[in-house]
Parts: C-alpha cells; structure tokens; sequence
C-alpha cells in the first residue's frame, strides 16, 4: 500500500515539474507559429524599416518595430539609470548598515513594493508624476519616456535589492575586516571592497530588473502616451514593444498580416528578455573570488 | 581634522616621555609611565559572557610579545582588544584601561580609524583582497588619500621588500593576489599592513594556516620586522612563541596567569599552571 501511494506521489510531483517545460515549449510554439506567417508574408526586414507602425494604414500598411524598439530601450535603460544606483544603495544599507530591527522593517516593504499592482503604479504615474514632468520641464503632457522609465525603475526596484542584497552577503567578511583593520572607514570598506567584490551578483541582479522592465505593459502602457513617432529625447512620448502589442491586440483582425506582426513583436520581446536573463544566470553561477 | 590632531597628540606624548625616561628600548627595567601598550584591570564580555579577568600587562617598544594558552583561553579576544577589532562585535564590553603610546583608546573620544592605522593586523587566514596584488598593497595609503602613483609605486615596492615578497613578485604586480599560494599571501597581507606604516603590528596565528617551509619564512620575516615594530602574535604552537618572541604571555580561561621574557617562561615559569601547560599536561 505504501509503495503505491509512493509512486504515485512520485508521479505527481514529477508531472507537475514536467508541466513548466511544457508551458515553456507550448508559449514558444504558440510564438513561433503565429509569427511565421507574418515573417514568411513580409520578411524580417520590413519589421526594422524606418518608418512607422502603420499596419492599417489604407493601402500601404507599414509594420516597423524599430521606433517601438526605441521606446522599449529608452523606458529600460532610463529605469536603470535610476534603479540600479537607488537599488544597489539600498541593497548595501541593508546587509552593512542597517541594524537588525532596521532590516526587519525595510525587508517586507521592499516586498510590498514588489507587490504593487502594475496599474496602481500606473495611476500614481498619471495622478502625480506626469504633472510633476510637464510642470518642471514645460510640457503640454508629462506621458513621456521619463514618467514610464521612473515608474519602470520602481517596479524593478525590489528585484534589484533583493539579489544585490544576497551578493553583497555572500562576500567574506574576512575582506571588511581587512579593510578595517587598515583603518579603512564602513563607507570606504562598502565602496572599495564589498561591492567590489560583489559586483558579479550585483550585475546579475541588473540584469534581472532589467528582464522585468523590459517586459513591462500596463504601467508603461498608462504613462508613456504611446505616440508611435520616433522619440527624440527623454521628454518625448514613446511606445513600447508590450504597450504596442497591448493596444492593438483587442481590435485586430484574427489572423491578418497585422495580427501576426504582433506576434513577432511578442517574439522579439520574448528573445530580448531571454537573453537578459541567460546572461544574469550565467553572472549569477559566477561566485565571488572566495578564498579557503 | 580629528585624525590628524589624535595623530599629533600621539607623538608629542611620546617625545615628551621619550624626554621623560630616555629611549624606551634602554630603560625596559625601569617602571615607567610610557609603554607601547598597556592593559589595566581589563575585563571584556561578550554579551553575558566574561572573557578576559583582570589582565594586566605591559609591553614594550619593538620586539615581539607572544600570546599562548589553549584555545579559548581570551588571546585572540585581548589581541583584538588593541585595535578594537571587538567593537565590529556586537554586545561586547569592556572594563579597564588600554593605553596605547599612553592614550587610553577606549576612551569616549578616540578616532578608532585612526588608531588601527597605528595598530596593524594580520589574520589567522590570509585574507587579500580581490584585487591585484599592486591594488592590495596600495589600498591602505590610497584610503587615506594618496593618489600620486609614484609615491604609490614607492610603497608598494618597500612594503613588499619588508615583507620579503618583493623578489617572488615584482615583474606581476598587476596579477590578482589570490592567485599567489598562501605562504605568499600572508606575506602579501603582511606587506599590506605595513604599507600603512604602523608602529605596532597584532598577528593572530598568522601561521596556523599555512605549510611548514612558508611558516618558517614568516618567522624569519617576523623576526626582521620586530626591530622596527612592536609584534605581538597570537599562537597556538609553543614552540613558535619560544622561536620568535622575546616576551610571552600565557592566558587561561580568560585571565593572564603569567608574563615575562620567553626564556624565563619556558625554563622557569613561576606558575603551576604555566608549567603544566609548557610541559604539555594539559591545552
């Protein structure tokens, strides 16, 4: 009887574990075979043409990614700028500086901001950000680049810290008491050696905030204005990728040439936030010089 | 700045005892107020728990002092004592005065920062840095503000001659120190202290974890070191303290039961229980 029972929960765990793999694989399959009739009707090249996504466009529909690839790295890399600083400062106070009913405090509201509701964050974006922009900058809208890169920044925030965090404990104390005993100062012991030192994990947890900047709609979706001309600057509004997908995707014709562009926007994003990830796992198994 | 005005203090106290009493080297007999380090009626606790009862010692400047006793016994604790190491503890306290060129460096005021600049340390495990060897050596002057890089250059180049690793180590310096092997390494941490110029240098086992030839290298090299510093070494191998220290101390259970020169422990301890540890009876 219990061997029974032992397969079978044997059978059950290992279905379940099975089962990730299978969405993975189906999700890609679903990708692939929706975007290749849109690769094989149209080509690669048209999706990185200069000029606009037009897809219903009377008789000459245009189906570029490339100024909604703008508005993608623009949001992100401006969400870095902000975020990893921020998030790596955070990262360092609360493993080196913060005492421990300190760290109790800040820890669950760092996963509380975790779990913020996108289109919360994207209200605070519309309510207070964007007039806060078009007033310090004289804007007739504050829906810009800055407004989704703040919000963005925010939302990879938690991510940030939390694996920065973990890199930055994983360095050997031996390292700061070196450093102290030369009569190194906490602040030039946390500059020049902890991080440092970490610096491979703290890159990876960069990397990771970045994979979930990069894929993030709604908040983006409400705060960037969503104008699919080229972005000039910071203070233009701008179009991502996944807002892109999110706004045509309700009223597309099933199965059109458009409706398959989307999905080839939904692959490019796809690969985009495999790659980030590859390369923070790979950074990740990379442990910090620990010496015996 | 602070640092600079405790600097200051530190060596008019001492030219002013050095006036007092001589050169200190030539009145070790003589009971005077002016000493390297002192400890009074030191007592330490790690939270609840007492580790040091009532030490009271003296040394004196240059030469090596050796700290045994079994483990456990409060050597390495009353080492860490001399550059508040113990404070990176928490819940640790202390009782009593520690004077370090006649300054109490427990005293509400003192720049620890400071005062482990004067008071250097290796540890038990070779610890460099994840850096060149060139960056491991210059990380102490450079933290303090030296940027010139000849001046860098400079000491980088005596601290590794004083620690006797310059000629194994001078055409790659820019190779990372952890590929170097340990014996090396200690030497390196050895270099790194010194490149900070202290006047006192604390080693704690600093040859527990390497092999036997590398160990002997640091003996000699601590031998070398001490006419220039004041050593004080933490070690569990008697026959280390008896090799290179001119004074011993032994500690057990948190007090020490006996201080004096190294030949006058080793051959004529006036302790029961030095003895007993000495000949190997117990520890």
């Amino acid at each position: 009887m219990t061997a029974i029972t032992e397969k079978a929960m044997r059978t059950i765990f290992t279905l379940c574990g099975l089962a990730i793999i299978l969405f993975l694989v189906g999700i890609l399959y679903i990708l692939f075979s929706n975007s290749m009739p849109g690769l094989t009707e149209l080509g690669i090249g048209p999706f990185f043409a200069a000029d606009r996504w037009n897809p219903g466009a009377y008789g000459e529909p245009t189906y570029s990614l490339l100024n909604m690839i703008y508005g993608t790295l623009m949001v992100t890399l401006g969400a870095l700028i902000f975020a990893v600083p921020t998030g790596v400062a955070a990262a360092a106070y609360l493993a080196e500086i913060a005492s421990p009913w300190e760290r109790e405090v800040f820890k669950p509201i760092v996963e509380v901001l975790a779990g913020v509701p996108s289109v919360v964050l994207g209200f605070f974006g519309l309510v207070v950000l964007a007039p806060l922009i078009a007033r310090t900058f004289n804007l007739n809208s504050g829906l810009t680049a800055l407004n989704g890169a703040i919000l963005v920044g925010i939302m990879a925030l938690p991510t940030i810290i939390t694996l920065a965090e973990d890199a930055i404990t994983a360095v050997p104390k031996e390292y700061r008491h070196a450093s102290l005993a030369l009569g190194g100062t906490r602040w030039q012991t946390i500059w020049k050696i902890t991080i440092p030192a970490a610096f491979s994990g703290i890159t990876a947890s960069a990397m990771l905030g970045m994979g979930r900047a990069i894929g993030e709609t709604m908040t983006v979706l409400m705060v960037t204005g969503n104008m699919v001309a080229r972005p000039e600057s910071f203070l233009d509004s701008v179009r991502t990728l996944s807002a892109g997908i999110a706004i045509d995707i309700g009223d597309v014709v099933f199965n059109s040439t458009h409706f398959h562009a989307l999905f080839v926007a939904g692959l490019l994003l796809f690969l985009i936030t495999f790659l980030v990830n590859l390369l923070a796992d790979i950074l990740i198994q990379r442990k910090p010089e620990v010496n015996k | 700045m602070m640092s600079t005005n405790a600097k200051v203090t530190i060596e008019e106290t001492r030219i002013q005892e050095t006036a007092k009493h001589g050169i200190g080297k030539l009145n070790k007999s003589i009971e005077n107020e002016y000493c390297e380090v002192k400890a009074e009626n030191l007592n330490f606790f790690y939270g609840p728990v007492q580790a040091l009862f009532n030490v009271t010692v003296k040394v004196q400047e240059k030469g090596v002092a050796a700290l045994i006793g079994p483990s456990g016994c409060g050597k390495s604790t009353f080492l860490r004592v001399l550059n508040r190491m113990n404070d990176l503890i928490p819940g640790t306290r202390l009782e009593g005065k520690v004077k370090i060129h006649g300054k109490n460096i427990y005293a509400p005021n003192t720049d620890v920062v400071n005062l482990r600049k004067k008071v250097g340390m290796v540890f038990q495990h070779p610890n460099p840095f994840p850096k060149s060897i060139f960056d491991n050596i210059a990380y102490g002057p450079r933290i303090d503000g030296l940027k010139n890089k000849t001046a860098l250059t400079e000491i980088v180049e005596n601290s590794l001659k004083g620690a006797a690793l310059w000629d194994e180590v001078k055409d790659r310096l820019n190779e990372p120190a952890l590929a170097l092997s340990g014996g090396q390494q200690q030497r390196l941490c050895i270099a790194r202290a010194l490149a900070v110029k202290p006047r006192i240098l604390l080693m704690d086992e600093p040859t527990s974890a390497i092999d036997p030839i590398a160990t002997q290298r640091i003996e000699d090299l601590v031998r070398n070191l001490c006419n220039d510093y004041t050593i004080i070494i933490v070690t569990h191998n008697m026959q280390q303290a008896a090799r290179i220290s001119d004074n011993t101390g032994f500690f057990l259970q948190g007090e020490m039961i006996e201080w004096g020169t190294t030949s006058n422990i080793f051959t004529n301890p006036q302790d029961k229980r030095t003895e007993d540890y000495i000949t190997g009876r117990f520890g």
